[in-house]
Parts: structure tokens; sequence; C-alpha cells
């Protein structure tokens, strides 16, 4: 194997220099565990991240599945000192919440990591993919440009055909603003009064309340709605499946994903070494072959083709029109909010 | 050795598993639910404060109530002609045993896709009666109570029926017959003698049932509409979203509080006894609970009259031996009902779509190629089938003695100790997870397959208690007492003749146990760390864009397997019979 630059200085600092081939050999057979969502994610990440790492470092990466949201392990795992993973894709909401409780470690610095522009990553979380909260509609009922923003997602009479909307105040609230005619500059804070107007007037035209991404794909691919909000991987592999759905980019909401690293954990270094490794442009645009969302770092799209960057949120062709979702409000506001709305879908 | 057996009727016998219960589970969850009379370090109610000041908690317990209370009403009345019918059956009843467990041979996530795509505006009904031309519009089949009653009902009806089984069969059918002889007509001796007999298997199936719903949220959050949200929903979301466990803890001890509620409300009816009712003995009922077993016996009465005189309109009868017809078509539907969502999930799997959709598109076998060649799938039967024989083998070595204990021995402790054996069914399973989780990682267990048999066992104890005590009750003891007049000492009456006679009821704790296991993901989840992979887990995780139709091959071949294993076990049975006889 060779000795990068990086396995030096990433394994000990410094003064590990002297100790630089121990180091590296203890390197070989050590393992860094971390939880990625599964699916088109593990596949992805394994080409773009887990493999090249061992190649470089001799470090093998077990990705590993957990549950979806997986602040309740994470917040285990550090308060009981047993570290069944050394960090975790973590969405910007969830990662909001264990900074706040303490729970993570700073992903520290490179020049990779800098090339990230600064709304996608935090001291916390090294944003690795762009997810786009988008609305998503069939052709065959609504028009090849049946609806080009959320007001039109909103506008029953004018576009008529059956309605689905997620069953939480998270995104619902500011498709529902935006509809109403706020401005993506003056979205944060909500409203909230206001969101509940808007949505109150399309209540009854709602044919179904959301509350899984997997529900999305199905409802949209088997024409169960015609219209609905869903995140763009989840409309993309309709897509791909050759329905007749398309996916509206205007005003289209996003948020991102990355590597959290856990607090105290025994691999803490090496996880900064391999979280720093995972902000490369070229490494970002290997994953985007399997998953639908968008690299972080803007020199992957240089190794993009054309026809996939297009189904990518973070494409700057896209990006500008879109809305940043704002996790640090939700993490003040998300408790309330969540449950004011829990009681007005209720009736 | 005599000594030990001649404890076997103590309350000593449920010492075990009320240990297990106690350190594995009680320890933890209280610890968790401990946490909600904590804010900021210090003791505070502000969390119920918080919970008792917004009326949605209420709200959301009122539909949890009420759906899992319909549910028990369709199960149990679901149930109930299936357990009878295969009380009646005498060769094939391990057979038409598969068919009720038939559902879980596919994970809960694609029965309730599998549902999505029947009942859907544009699912197979809709499409077969619309091209019938019976309907204009599509009919509103789900997004409604009635697909979270469809569904819940469905998951429920199988554990209903392994229930009531036991009970069914151990009841003596000459009592009927002599019924008959002392001029009962078919109406009478079916509801004034049978059906009281079974009683104890009803209420045990219906309380299991009732319990068991409570903790459901995927299937109404999938089948129901907007209104059909369930309490544990919010736990979940306090939990994971929140990282507010002690709100989370305030909401799981109003769900705690108002099971253990109803359960007194239960026992003051019924008696918690009646989990046995009483053959050869009356059980002792409070004034409440004679009231209602005399309106019990009056309505019973109307109904015997009402079947015989209904029964007299036809010349039909109501056959001594063998299964009547009525009763056999209305098993047959009940099973056809069970067996929809696998039927339907079998065409899918050879769809050429990406989706689980009908009518399945073209022909490929390009489903069973992903399975299997990812040996992750092989992996994870591999490993879920282990944890489910490890988890109810520990389940039945403490939860029988413990059955017998609490059917039989009379010790001041006995509610407490079946309420608190009973309590791992009633605590949402993500409280069993996390508090597991805290537990486990302490000791090294997290990620290991001991670690996931020992907590899943924590699920089994519960079914494999109710079931075998509605056995036992039902089990008469005089036939031991016959056994040590003719000189058997207590080792072999019970190895000659209680446990060969309670075996059906051992059976169906172990495949309760073992289903329960099979089935189970949130504490799989915590437990592995998702290291180590089982099957409703790696169903989980291939669903995260979409519930593909791998999915529906890994359900169909897993079918096939389960049904192969059965009938060869079937037939080495039969063999093995015929020799012997």
């Amino acid at each position: 194997m060779t000795i990068t630059r990086r396995t030096l200085l990433g394994s000990a600092g410094a003064a590990s220099v002297l100790l630089a081939s121990p180091a590296v050999l203890r390197a070989q057979d050590r393992v860094l565990t971390v939880r990625d969502p599964g699916g088109p994610y593990a596949d992805g990440f394994a080409k773009a991240f887990y493999e090249p790492f061992l190649k470089e470092t001799g470090v093998r990466v077990a990705g590993v599945q957990g549950e979806h949201a997986p602040t309740g392990m994470i917040s285990s795992m550090v308060d009981a000192g047993n570290y069944v993973w050394d960090g975790s894709i973590l969405s910007d909401n969830a990662h909001q919440v264990l900074v706040e409780k303490g729970y993570l470690e700073t992903i520290g610095e490179n020049s990779a990591i800098n090339e990230i522009p600064s709304q996608l990553r935090t001291d916390y979380l090294m944003g690795t993919d762009v997810v786009g909260v988008v609305l998503a509609y069939r052709t065959d009922t609504m028009g090849e440009n049946g609806l080009t923003s959320w007001a039109d997602a909103f506008d029953v009479e004018g576009k008529p055909g059956l309605r689905a909307l997620r069953r939480s105040a998270f995104d619902t609230m500011e498709q529902a603003l935006l509809a109403s005619g706020v401005s993506a500059d003056n979205l944060y804070p909500l409203d909230f009064d206001r969101a509940f107007d808007q949505l109150e007037k399309i209540r009854d035209d709602v044919a179904v309340w959301w509350t899984g991404g997997a529900q999305t794909s199905q409802l949209l691919a088997t024409g169960e709605v015609d219209v609905c909000p869903t995140w763009n991987a989840r409309a993309q592999v309709t897509i791909d499946d050759g329905a007749p759905i398309a996916i509206n980019w205007n005003e289209a909401l996003y948020t991102f994903e990355g590597w959290g690293i856990l607090k105290g954990g025994p691999n803490v270094d090496l996880m900064r070494e391999f979280v720093a490794f995972c902000a490369d442009g070229s490494r970002q645009a290997e994953f985007t072959q399997d998953l639908a969302y968008g690299p972080t770092n803007p020199s992957a799209y240089a190794d993009i083709p054309e026809d996939r960057a297009a189904v990518l949120p973070s494409n700057p062709e896209y990006f500008d029109k879109m809305v940043k979702s704002n996790a640090e409000f939700w993490g003040e506001a998300g408790d309330s909010a969540n449950e004011r709305f829990n009681e007005w879908v209720l009736g | 050795m005599e000594q030990f057996f001649s404890r076997l009727r103590g309350p000593w016998l449920s010492a075990p598993a009320a240990l297990y219960i106690s350190l594995v589970f009680a320890v933890p969850v209280l610890w968790l639910l401990g946490l909600s009379l904590v804010d900021n370090g210090a003791p505070s109610l502000a969390n119920y404060e918080r919970l008792a000041s917004t009326p949605l908690y209420m709200r959301l317990l009122g539909i949890t109530l009420k759906i899992a209370a319909l549910t028990t009403l369709f199960a149990v009345i679901g149930a109930y002609p299936v357990a009878l019918m295969l009380s009646q059956v005498r060769k094939r009843r391990n057979l038409l045993l598969l068919l009720v467990l038939l559902p879980f041979w596919t994970s809960f996530l694609v029965r309730a896709f599998a549902w999505m795509v029947l009942l859907g505006r544009r699912g197979a009904i809709n499409q077969t009666l619309e091209g019938a031309g019976l309907i204009e519009q599509p009919l509103t089949l789900m997004y409604n109570t009635t697909g979270v009653l469809v569904g819940m009902s469905h998951a429920m009806l199988p554990l209903a029926v392994m229930t009531m089984l036991p009970v069914m069969l151990a009841v003596d059918r000459r009592l009927t017959l002599a019924a008959a002889t002392l001029g009962a007509r078919p109406g009478s001796a079916f509801w004034l003698i049978w059906f009281p007999l079974t009683m104890p298997g009803v209420a045990a199936a219906g309380m299991l049932v009732f319990v068991t719903s409570l903790g459901f949220f995927i299937t109404p959050a999938l089948l129901g509409s907007e209104r059909d949200t369930v309490i544990v929903q919010e736990i979940i979301f306090q939990i994971q979203q929140q990282l507010n466990w002690g709100f989370a803890g305030a909401i799981g001890v109003l769900v705690l509080l108002t099971v253990l509620a109803i359960l007194s409300a239960y026992n003051a009816v019924f008696g918690l006894s009646t989990l046995g009712g009483g053959i050869g003995k009356a059980p002792q009922k409070g004034p409440v609970g004679r009231m209602a077993s005399r309106i019990g016996t009056g309505f019973l009465t109307i109904l015997a009259r009402m079947t015989d005189a209904a029964l007299s309109l036809v010349p039909q009868r109501l056959s001594e031996r063998g299964v009547s017809h009525p009763l056999a078509a209305t098993s047959a539907l009940i099973l056809a009902f069970l067996a929809v969502p696998t039927l339907f999930i079998v065409p899918v799997a050879f769809t050429e779509a990406s989706f689980l959709s009908w009518p399945p598109r073209g022909f490929s076998l390009q489903w069973f190629d992903a399975v299997t060649t990812d040996p992750r799938w092989i992996e994870a039967v591999g490993r879920s089938l282990l944890v489910a024989i490890l988890s109810a083998g520990i389940g039945l070595l403490l939860g029988v003695p413990a059955a017998f204990a609490i059917a039989r021995a009379r010790f001041a402790a006995k509610p407490a100790v079946f309420a608190l054996l009973m309590a791992p069914v009633i605590v949402p399973n993500i409280f069993i997870a996390v508090g597991l989780f805290y537990l486990f990682s302490r000791m090294g267990l997290v990620g290991t397959t001991l670690g996931l048999s020992l907590g899943h066992a924590v699920l089994a104890i519960p079914y494999v208690l109710v079931t075998v005590i509605a056995v036992v009750r039902s089990y008469d003891e005089r036939l031991d007492l016959a056994a040590y007049t003719l000189g058997a000492s207590r080792a072999e009456t019970l190895r000659r003749i209680t446990l060969p006679l309670i075996r059906p009821g051992l059976i169906s704790a172990f495949m309760f146990a073992f289903i329960v296991s099979f089935d189970e993901l949130t504490i799989a989840l915590f437990l592995t760390g998702g290291e180590t992979i089982t099957l409703p887990k790696k169903m989980w995780d291939d669903a995260i864009l979409q519930v593909s139709p791998e999915l529906a091959a890994a359900s169909t071949l897993l079918f096939l397997f389960m049904t192969g294993f059965v009938i060869v076990a079937e037939f080495i049975r039969q063999r093995a019979a015929k020799r012997g006889a």
C-alpha cells in the first residue's frame, strides 16, 4: 500500500511522524463503523467513500443501517459510552437537536471542506448530499408543465386533481406559506397562523395525508394521487420506472444531510479524517449514480454526466430558485408546531 | 425430584419469569419512564402539566383506544369460526394452520403496501369492480378507518385464532353430545354448553389483541386518514425527533395507566382468573362479575333460542361429527381474507415494473434474481429464524412454569406478577428498545444474536403466558388426580399426562413467540446497532426509497420455503403415526 500525506497527517497529528509506520500498520486492521440510511445510499456511498478510503488508508469503513431517525440511538450510545457507531449520516434537523444536547464532535477543517458552500455544512455536520423537497405531479392528468409553483399546488380550482400532503408540520408549513404569497426571503420565522389559514382552504381537497417517503413513491407511481410534494429522489424512482411524473424545481425547498461524529467515541480523529475525505468533489460525484441527491461540493458537477446532473437538486440550474429549510428555526419551534399541526389535522 | 415437582403448583414457578422481566424489562423501562418526572436534572411535574394542558394527547389516546377496540371486535369475531373449524378437523389441521399464519411470512411493511395497492382508488378491487361495470366511481376503501381496520384485523386474526384454538381443543366434546342426549337442540348445545366452555379462549384472545393493537402505528399511518393518528406515533416523535425523553415518558405513563385501568375493569367483570374460566370449579367473582355472568347467561339463552328457531326453519342440522357446511363456508371466507395480500404478492413478484402495482406488468424473474444473488437476504433469513427460535425457546422455558403458577396457585401477589409479566405487550416497543439498549450496551450484548434473542424473549413471555394459562385453566385437573390415584408420581404425571394434553397450547405458544420475534423491527434496530441483520430490518432498509417487488419476491420465496417445510414435517409426522399404529 502507499502511504499518503493524508494518512500521515490524519492518523495521529504531527508527533506521530516518528511513529508513522506503526500507525499505518494499526490502521490496516482498524474499522470505522458508520450509519447510513441504506438502500441507494449504501450502494452509492460504498463506491464513492468506503472503498476508496480503504484503498487509500487501509481503514475499512463498515456502513450499517439503523433507524431512519438515528438521534435516539446516538444519544443512547453516547450516554452509555458504548459506541456501536463512530459516525452517522444525519439530517440538518437531526444534527441540530444532537448539537444542542452536546452529542456531536466538531468535524474539523480542511481545504476540501472549505470548498463546500457554508449553507451546506456546520461546525458539526459535513454535508454530503443536498435533498430537494419538490412538487411532483402526474403529467397524464395535470399536463406536461402542469404545475410551476406551490401556489399551483394549492390551487385546487385552477389545477383540478387529487392532492396529497405530508402529515407533518415540517415542509408543509413552508409550502403553505410560499403558496400564500410569502416571499422566500421573508419565509422565516414562519407565520404559523397564515400557514394554517392557507391549509384550511384546501383541507377538504387533500385526498391523502402521507406519513412516509416510500408511500409517496407508491402514491405517484400507481396514480392514487395527481399532486404530491415529496423528496426529489422519491419522485425520481417513479420517473426512472417510466411513470408519467414530473418534478417542479421552482421554489423547491432543500435541506442537506451529512456526516456527524459521535461525541467521545474511540475513533474521533480517524472519523474526522474520513469526513474530510468525503468532502472531495470528484468522490461525491460517484454516489450520484446510485442516489438522486445532489453533491454538496460544487466541483463534483465537473464529473457528473449532464443527464444525471439534470435530476440533482444542487444543480446550479435549479439551486438558485430553491429555498433552504431552516433547521435552526425548526429546532426551536418543531415541538410546538408539531403539536399544533396534529391538533389541526384531526379537525 | 419429587420434592421439586410437589411444588409444581407453587407460586415459585413464576419466579424465574418474574425475575427475568424485572431485570431485563422493568428496570430499564421504569428508569426511562422515570425521566418524565425530571426536568433539567431536578424533580418536576412539567411534563405532566404539558400533557394535561394539551387536549391533543387525550384525543390521540381516544383514537388509539377506539381503533384497538374495533380491531379486537372484528379479529375475535372473525377468529372464532376459524378456531372452531380447526378444532373440529383432524387430519389437515397443521396445513390449515399454515393458512392462518400465512400473513406472517411477509413483513408487516410489505403487507401494508399490498393493502395499499389492493384498496387504492386505482387499486385491484376498484379496477375489478369498475371493469365488471358494478361501480361508476372508485370506492373509498382506504385512507379512512375502514382501511385501518382491514389492515389491523388482518394482522390480529391469526393471534386470536392461535389463542382460542388450544382452549377449544381442550374442551371435552362429549359434553355437547351429552347435552344433545339430554334433549338440547343444536343451538342450545352450542350457545349454552360449548360457547361458555370456550370463553376463556375468547377472553384471552380479546385481551391479547387489544393490548397488541395499542402498539400498532405503521398500519394506521399507511392505511388510515389524517384522523387515524395513534398516540405511539407521538411517543416516537418525541424520542427520535425531539430527543425529549421526559415528555415521551409522560405520554408512555398515560398509555400505561389507561391500559391498567382497562385491565382492572376487565378484572372486575370477568376476573383475571377467567383468563382461565372454570372447568370443574367456579371462578371466584365479585358482585360486578356475578351480575355480568347473569347478563351473559341471559344473552346466550336468547342466542340459543334464536339459533334453534332459525335451524328449525331449514332442514339442515349442525352435524356432530366433522365440520358443518355453514361453518366451513364462513371459515373459508375468513381464510381467504387472510390469504389475500399473500396471493396478491406472489404474482406481483414477477412484474417488470419497479413498484408493487396491479395488474403486474409483463413477466420477469429479475426480482427473484436480485434476492437469490444477494447473500444478505439469506443471512437475514437465517438470522431471523435463529433469533426467533432462541427467543421462543427462552420464552417457553420461563413462560410455561409461570403460566402454571398463575393458573393453579393461589397467592396474594398473583395480580401483580401477572401484570408484570404482561407489561411488555402494553409498553410501546420503542421504550423497550431504548431501555434494552442502555442495559445491553453495558453488558456488551448489543450487536449479538444472543442479545437480540434475550430482547425478543421479553416480548415472547406475555404471549406464552396467555396462551398457556388459557389451556392450563381449561385443563381438567382431575385427570392428574386420577393418575396419582393409579400410582403415578408427580413427575410421571407431568410428563405422561399433563404435558401431552396441553401440547397444542405449547405449540401455539411457541409459534406465537416465534412469529412475534420474526416480524419485530424496532427492538431489532436498536439491539443490532445495524450490524447484524434480520429479515424485517433488511426489508425496512430496502424500502428506503420505494417498496420494490424485490420485497415481494423475497416474501414469495420465504412463503414457499415455509410451506415446503410444514408439508414435509407433516408428511414425516403422518408416516411416524402410521408406523406407530
